[in-house]
């Protein structure tokens, strides 16, 4: 079938207002949020029901033409690029929140549904939903499914799949079926918990269950600021080694205070060598009782100060300098480049020092804004773009980085997801066998390979020829238009 | 003796065999294995399962034999493969609160090694002196603190699995926060090894609580104890474990840890853990919450664990019994209760169902009088109870039935609309069908 063909066939299914195949409109599409990748699809079609996409895949599949599910876009390791051509399908107008049940504590939305809708339609009745990627103003639940996304509070509360029940998914083949449900347990193999953090490639999202939490009665959140990274460190050691599990601990180095400060005036110290964000939450009694602890913790290892804030908006202000620092960065360099690898806790100084070294050995400064208290690490590579070499050095230290954490027995990514970017480091991690496991799985949902083609498994080819429509790769990193629109934040 | 099992005894030992009669005792719903092999390492198994596999040889994974009453009658089962003999603790970082062990490891001895550093595995399943780690993944076993900590699934974040055709793959590292690749350890959770032998495990730990203590109080009707509960539920308490025991229940766990007064009634029992001053405000607000209740008291110290024990390991230890493990809405709990009963005096059985209050899911004991063949009834007491279930927006398993009943019913119940994608992975895991085969769903 022809493009103009593709296009008629698609409207007939949505509408012709909901499909989008105009160059300069198809350029929204053409990245995530790691926008160092390009891919323009051929055409964006934008379902308002699962019936909708249901026949959209089946057209897909009659026609033999790859389609890619997208969420709100914001995602970072090029998992929505339509990296060979084919359809976009767009879930932004699945947006409701089709049932909430304090009861039962269920909400069943949508998956465009952008994720701190859920939390601010539910808080009047004291409920939230858990998961909180830092983007989470932007984000799709539909998206943080596919990506397992994390969040600085799944320290003590888990990540995406941890808070999912059950799934509504149209399967590759455009056939839909429940899966999971609302009650824990389910008989047969666990789906739902294989589905998420397939990165799209298992099938399309269309209804959610989820668990929503009862607000905690109390949270404290301080701002430990120290004159080093070893003592903040130690620090984190000493809270986790005292059995305390804060619902948060962050940790920002001087150059990410820096920029912090320059772009929020969030009143972090400019002279510090690190600073933790700690939040405790829980049962009043138990947070006021862990609150001097882990500031006994903090003296132990020289902390310089700590403030502890007094209200609401004093916590606000906190979280604002950290969940800024990604977006801050612009104050200090015109690019930057975030890596997401995992280690375990106890090798956080080590890692850290490694990447001090590899910093010095590429002649490019690192800014770590990170999620201590369970070793996801974002060292944001700073470089310019502007000039000759630097990207492809960013990109270099990027995988010696990627090498350090898997030497350390970690993990590539925690949260970003392996989508187009990490692909090719899957073999750092995994052997074959591991690997042909992982394939076998995706055969049966994905049989043809049509769902969101290229993603997750190594290819034998080089990172630089891009899909087979002879896309080539365009390198031009720049914040994302949400970013600038200062609708998220890289965390 | 085959040459299956002279193979076998080649890759473990005679010494690590049982065959003939010697193999009885590893008999599933009276299906008697030809052999049981016992490999000392992940090497062995690996061979076991090649070998099996080129005899066509169906392998039954084994670890302590607590979840063995699970699942349907085998179609075959020629191999039982025990993983007594892997049961050491690999790896215990207490700074990542992180920890390998291998699958044979019975979990109250794994528990007793992360004690020492004031750490423990949050699963409370029933059996703990038995169990291994590897069976309560493979039968997703929980007891009542999934309340606060969840289940397996939540906890695992790594393993190494023995494929079918004897190809070892690992899956997750030994971090606790990972998205590298697919969440393979999910696909193994709850499979009844009908996918892989699981050979190690990589959890995510948790400190031990300061402070324990468990406020249990007996309610005249079940429904003052449910609005109680419902209170509970919607406040900001975090308790850890919220059962609900019916009269019947509470009388057999009294006997069990030697109180003799007489409760009538359903008990409310909810454990707090914590700092000690935030458990004992916490008992209080659920005290207040529970103005009606007729009689209460505090556990902490060996009652509170004997107490505990009893709940979790409650088990009629009769084999004529049928345990079944119901999942339904939070707000359905209390009429699924309700209901049991009925159909227990309509149909002359004997009942004690644990309710686990705050995620929905009852236990369900059921036996005759001594003597009285009720394979009718019981049968009946499934499909009647799985069908308020379903309606309940959840599922009923069969737990323990004898093999009368077990013919009689469908021991899982509909696996849903994604059959097919299970069907599609069992194919993909086991094209040979050995693994278990006829014990899944749908007779995977």
């Amino acid at each position: 079938m022809d493009r103009a063909r593709l296009i008629q066939a698609m409207a007939d299914v949505v509408g012709p207002t909901y499909v989008i195949s105009d160059p300069a409109e198809l350029k929204v599409y053409e990245t995530d949020g790691l926008t160092i990748f390009k891919a323009t699809p051929d055409v964006v079609v934008l379902p308002k029901s699962a019936a909708e996409v249901a026949e959209v895949v089946r057209l897909c599949v009659r026609e033999r033409v790859p389609f890619v599910p997208r969420g709100a876009g914001t995602g970072l390791s090029g998992g929505a690029l339509a990296l060979e051509g084919g359809v976009v399908i767009g879930l932004n107008r699945m947006n409701r929140v089709l049932e909430v049940d304090y009861g039962n504590q269920r909400a069943v939305i949508e998956p465009g549904l952008i994720n701190i809708w859920l939390t601010n339609q539910v808080s009047q009745d004291g409920y939230y939903y858990a998961p909180d990627p830092a983007s989470q103003t932007a984000c799709s639940v539909g998206g943080n499914v596919a990506e397992n996304s994390g969040g600085p509070h799944c320290l003590k509360y888990g990540v995406t799949t941890n808070h999912v029940l059950g799934l509504e998914v149209v399967l590759a083949s455009g056939e839909i079926v429940d899966i999971g449900g609302w009650t824990p347990d389910p008989p047969g193999y666990d789906l739902t918990g294989v589905f998420v953090g397939s990165e799209g490639t298992f099938g399309i999202v269309t209804k959610v269950v989820v668990r929503l939490l009862k607000r905690p009665e109390a949270v404290k959140t301080m701002m430990l600021v120290f004159e080093t990274i070893a003592d903040a460190s130690a620090t984190v050691s000493g809270i986790i080694g005292r059995g305390i599990i804060p619902a948060a601990i962050e940790m920002m180095d001087n150059l990410s205070i820096q920029a912090v400060e320059k772009g929020t005036h969030a009143g972090y110290p400019t002279d510090a060598g690190s600073v933790l964000l700690v939040e405790l939450d829980g049962p009043r009694a138990e947070v006021e009782a862990l609150a001097d602890p882990v500031i006994a913790v903090g003296r132990e290892n020289r902390m310089r100060e700590v403030r502890v804030a007094k209200d609401d908006t004093e916590r606000a202000l906190l979280w604002k300098g950290r969940k800024a620092a990604f977006a801050a960065m612009g104050q200090i360099s015109p690019a930057y480049y975030v890596q997401d690898g995992v280690i375990p806790r106890t090798q956080l100084l080590k890692i850290l020092g490694e990447i001090e070294a590899l910093s010095r050995k590429y002649g490019l400064r690192v800014a770590n804004v990170f999620h201590a208290g369970d070793g996801n690490l974002h060292p944001l590579i700073l470089y310019d773009d502007r000039v000759e070499g630097e990207i492809e050095k960013a990109e270099a230290m990027g995988a010696e980085t990627m090498e350090r954490c898997i030497a350390v027995g970690g993990s590539i990514t925690g949260e970003h997801g392996v989508g187009f970017e990490k692909r090719d480091f899957m073999p750092l991690m995994y052997s074959p066998a591991d690997l042909e496991a992982m394939a076998k799985v995706k055969r049966v949902w994905n049989p043809d390979g049509l769902l969101n083609p290229g993603k997750i498994f190594p290819t034998s080819k080089s990172c630089v020829e891009v899909g087979a429509a002879g896309k080539p790769r365009e390198i031009n990193y720049k914040p994302h238009r949400i970013e600038l629109e200062g609708k998220a934040q890289r965390f | 003796m085959s040459e299956l099992v002279k193979t076998l005894e080649s890759i473990v030992g005679a010494a690590h065999l049982l065959a003939g009669g010697d193999a009885r005792r590893y008999a599933v719903d009276g299906v008697v294995p030809e052999v049981a092999a016992f490999p000392g390492s992940v090497d062995e198994v690996s061979a076991v399962l090649v070998a099996s596999s080129k005899a066509g040889a169906a392998v039954v994974p084994w670890g302590g034999g607590v979840h063995m009453g699970l699942g349907a009658i085998p179609k075959r089962a020629e191999v039982v493969v025990g993983l007594g003999r892997l049961n050491q603790v690999l790896d215990h970082e207490p700074g990542d609160m992180t920890s390998t062990v291998q699958a044979g490891m019975v979990l109250s001895d794994y528990q007793a090694h992360l004690g020492r550093h004031g750490q423990f595995l949050s699963l409370d399943p029933p059996g703990v002196g038995r169990a291994t780690v590897g069976g309560i993944l493979a039968a997703n076993a929980s007891g009542p603190r999934r309340l606060r900590y969840g289940t397996a699934r939540d906890l695992l974040i790594g393993l190494r699995v023995v494929n079918a055709d004897g190809t070892v793959t690992k899956g997750g590292a030994k971090v606790v926060k990972n998205v590298t690749g697919y969440d393979m350890n999910k696909l193994y959770v709850g499979s009844l090894g009908t996918l892989g032998v699981i050979v190690e495990a990589t959890f995510r730990l948790y400190p031990i609580p300061a402070c324990e203590r468990t406020w249990v109080a007996a309610f005249s009707t079940a429904v003052k104890a449910r609005r109680v509960v419902a209170k509970i539920l919607d406040s900001p308490l975090v308790p850890s474990a919220l059962e609900l025991l019916s009269e019947t229940a509470v009388r057999e766990v009294s006997r069990k840890i030697g109180v003799t007064s007489e409760v009538h009634g359903v008990v409310l029992a909810v454990a707090v853990a914590s700092v000690p001053e935030a458990v004992d405000a916490q008992i209080r607000t659920a005290q207040t919450m529970a103005g009606e209740a007729d009689e209460h008291e505090v556990l902490e110290g060996q009652v509170q664990d004997a107490f505990w024990a009893a709940v979790r390991d409650f088990d009629p230890g009769d084999e004529s019994a049928v345990a079944l493990k119901a999942s339904v809405l939070l707000d359905k709990a209390g009429e699924a209760m309700e209901y049991g009963e009925r159909l227990a005096a309509q149909h002359r059985l004997h009942l004690a169902v644990i309710s686990e209050a705050g995620t929905g899911i009852l236990r369900f004991y059921f036996r005759a009088d001594e003597g009285v063949d009720r394979t009718t009834p019981l049968a009946e007491v499934v499909d009647s109870l799985r069908a308020f279930a379903l309606q309940a927006k959840g599922s009923l398993v069969v737990l323990q039935a004898p093999v009368a009943v077990k013919e009689r019913v469908d021991v899982w119940g509909p696996p849903g609309r994604g059959f097919a994608i299970m069907r599609g992975l069992k194919e993909q895991f086991d094209p040979g069908n050995i693994l278990n085969p006829g014990r899944f769903v749908q007779g995977l």
